[in-house]
């Protein structure tokens, strides 16, 4: 098994939390706040947290805005968060192949 | 140890990228013409005196049949209209999730209708009624897990109604009794469809996201 990929998987990502909130968010265009909280089952907190130190890698964008005179808060993947999950499957990924059996 | 770790993390994540995508075409449409077609066959069964259980029976299994096909026709038209696969991830999985109850209630109806209508099946009608709408709201509170938030709502008032009349029914109150069946039946299910409707056409996101 080359040893050098673990290293190499994003130390941001990597956290079960936020590696959560990028997993939901890839598949959907774009979720609530209120929504990735009843899916992850995470406190408002919890999920504020990891929600600005994602934002703050620039990997998750906020949009705050009001829905029937409501706050509603929207995230969503960036682009650069969107290339940055890829990057952490795949080298999930090479890490199953490499010790698979030949 | 890695790999074990490996192979659990990308199961994890593609057990919440499918959990995340919820069904989003616009509910509107098809609520208020679920409701109604619900208020228009409770007023045609009540004016045309279907009040035999096999009459009643056939009624509503016609107008839920009518209901389920004018529903997935406007959903195709959304989805055409969108480019987007019509029988998708999240439009399987809310299928899926309203099959049970809704079979539940089918088979219901077709042993009514072979064993029960006719003499002495008197009365019935009033007890399929509650059923039906208990099964419905537990189908649509299971299918509120694949869609926004609200449509469990709905689930709970069908749910919520339908425990109230069982209670009533219970406790041997008179109104209960004397309520039209048909009646009934297109003021629950088609009013509260049309109510939800009216709703979701001043609030739901014009644009779906997904």
């Amino acid at each position: 098994m080359n040893p050098d990929l673990f290293p190499q998987l994003n130390r941001v990502i990597h956290e079960k939390g936020r590696l959560a909130i990028m997993s939901a968010l890839a598949a959907a265009p774009e979720l609530t706040f209120t929504e990735l909280r009843d899916l992850l089952d995470m406190t408002d907190g919890n999920l504020t947290t990891h929600i600005r130190t994602l934002q703050q890698e620039g990997f998750v964008s906020v949009a705050k805005s009001y829905q029937h005179n409501r706050p509603l808060t929207s995230c969503a993947l960036t682009a650069a968060g969107r290339k940055a999950f890829a990057q952490y499957i795949d080298l999930l990924d090479q890490i199953v192949r490499q010790s698979k059996p030949k | 140890m890695e790999t074990k770790w490996a192979v659990e993390n990308l199961q994890t994540i593609r057990t919440l990228m499918e959990r995340s995508v919820l069904y989003r075409r616009a509910l509107a449409p098809i609520m208020i013409l679920a409701g109604t077609i619900g208020i228009a066959a409770g007023l045609a069964g009540w004016l045309g005196r279907m009040e035999s259980s096999r009459e009643f029976v056939c009624l509503w299994v016609v107008t839920a049949i009518s209901s389920l096909a004018g529903a997935l026709f406007l959903m195709r038209r959304q989805a055409l209209k969108d480019s987007e696969p019509f029988w998708s991830p999240p439009t399987r999985r809310v299928c899926q999730a309203l099959l049970p109850a809704f079979f539940v209630g089918l088979v219901m109806a077709c042993l009514i209708l072979v064993f029960i209508s006719g003499p002495g099946g008197e009365g019935i009608e009033l007890i399929l009624v509650i059923l039906w709408v208990l099964f419905y709201g537990c189908a649509v509170h299971a299918a509120g897990f694949f869609m926004p938030r609200g449509i469990r709502w709905l689930g709970w008032i069908f749910i919520i109604v339908g425990c109230a009349l069982l209670s009533s029914l219970s406790l041997g109150a008179h109104w209960v009794d004397h309520m039209q069946p048909n009646l009934l039946m297109g003021g629950i299910f088609g009013g509260l469809h049309l109510a939800y409707g009216i709703y979701l056409f001043f609030t739901e996101q014009k644009k779906p996201t997904t």
